[in-house]
């Protein structure tokens, strides 16, 4: 079994033989001819304002929260889906069971809504 | 095949790592990112285990510490934020005060 | 072959682990702890847990990090963030604790467990019938408690969260 994940391991050093050729040839043949205007950050032809680390707004990270919590769930519904069609058979109580996943997630998310933690004002 | 007993191992130093950077930190976040490490590598026992053992409960209480590790950083996350717009520092020895 | 991906895997996990409880920056620490976790599934990989090592991937490298990277920019900690390791004393005495529990734990890998009943499902069986399904049909019957369980946890989290972080001090934009 673990022989078939050598596919994949050959891409892994592909991709990794292929991003250190690069980066490495760059380094060693590019020219380097270094002056303020060059090492300032591309900011789209602008003049960069302030610095890359500035404080985010906390808006951010309620949204990114959300995306943990959410995504944990969608991780529960891939063996669920999978799965589905064999318990099926032996009736209804795994899409039961999933519904009751789905109404008590969906609490949280109407509470989310409500108290505004999806607006952007 | 690797003896279970090397992934036994690698966990061990593993949890000795994280006891050990939660002891010798003073910065709030990086103490909550060592008791992550603490908490996989509880999962590697777990799931070195459920192989050896011929179970897959092992998988299955992992599955459910990914999910109460989730939880766990979204709640533990927003307490130091908030701890941090009181105080002004996420450092933990200056954190000694019951009431804000 | 799966011997020497073993050695790779742990020696990248333990290395990176002992440069995140080092590294001053969280920054770095918050990257090398990824690293530490893409290794940990790399081993999950060998030990044909395919599912848990996906899920390690997107949960952990993927989004908890995500969570932790975003709040060392939320908090924007200049100075802050680069506070030094505890004092002398504290280091030397955490060492001598973390390195107590070690010997322990290594005590305990060395007498071994007795194993009376394996259970019913051997490595060939989960990969004839495939990791996902295995874990499915377990999950959704007799775990199905902890699974319902899991999602008032999920809304616990949600609830606190957002009443944690929702609170905006003046000076805040």
């Amino acid at each position: 079994m673990v022989g078939e994940l050598v596919p994949i391991l050959v891409l892994l050093a592909v991709a990794v033989v292929i991003v250190a050729g690069i980066i490495g040839l760059t380094h060693l043949f590019g020219p380097k001819h270094p002056d303020p205007v060059k090492l300032s950050p591309y900011e789209s032809g602008m003049e960069p304002v302030g610095e890359a680390r500035t404080r985010f707004s906390i808006r951010f990270y309620i949204i990114a929260m959300l995306f943990v919590l959410f995504d944990i769930e969608v991780v529960f519904f891939y063996p669920w889906a999978v799965v589905f069609k064999k318990l099926l058979s032996m009736g209804s109580f795994i899409l039961i069971e999933m519904l009751v996943f789905v109404g008590l997630l969906l609490v949280g998310y109407l509470y989310a809504w409500k108290k505004g933690a999806l607006e952007w004002d | 095949m690797v003896p279970v007993n090397y992934y036994l191992i690698v966990a061990a130093i593993l949890f000795a790592l994280g006891v050990l950077g939660v002891l010798i930190r003073r910065n709030a976040l990086i103490i909550f990112m060592s008791i992550e490490l603490m908490l996989n590598a509880v999962n590697l026992t777990f799931v070195a285990l459920a192989r050896h053992l011929h179970s897959i409960d092992g998988q299955i209480f992992v599955f459910f510490i990914m999910t109460v590790a989730a939880a766990e950083v979204a709640v533990g996350l927003a307490i130091i934020i908030s701890v941090f717009r009181l105080k002004g520092t996420i450092h933990v020895d200056e954190i000694n005060l019951l009431r804000g | 072959m799966v011997t020497i991906f073993f050695f790779i895997f742990a020696v990248t996990a333990l290395v990176s682990a002992v440069l995140m409880i080092t590294y001053k920056n969280p920054v770095y620490s918050a990257l090398f702890l990824i690293l530490t976790f893409f290794s940990l599934a790399g081993m999950y990989f060998l030990l044909e847990a395919q599912f848990i090592a996906i899920v390690q991937i997107i949960v952990y490298a993927g989004a908890i990090m995500v969570l932790f990277l975003f709040v060392m920019m939320l908090l924007n900690l200049r100075q802050e963030t680069r506070l030094p390791i505890g004092r002398p004393f504290q280091v030397a005495l955490g060492s001598i604790f973390a390195l107590i529990l070690l010997i322990q734990l290594f005590f305990i890998v060395k007498v071994g467990l007795t194993v009376s009943k394996f259970g019913a499902f051997p490595p060939e069986k989960i990969n004839k019938i495939g990791s996902v399904q295995v874990i499915g049909g377990e999950l959704f019957t007799n775990y199905l408690f902890p699974f319902e369980a899991a999602s008032i946890l999920l809304l616990v989290g949600i609830i606190g969260a957002i009443i944690l972080g929702r609170k905006k001090l003046p000076n805040e934009m």
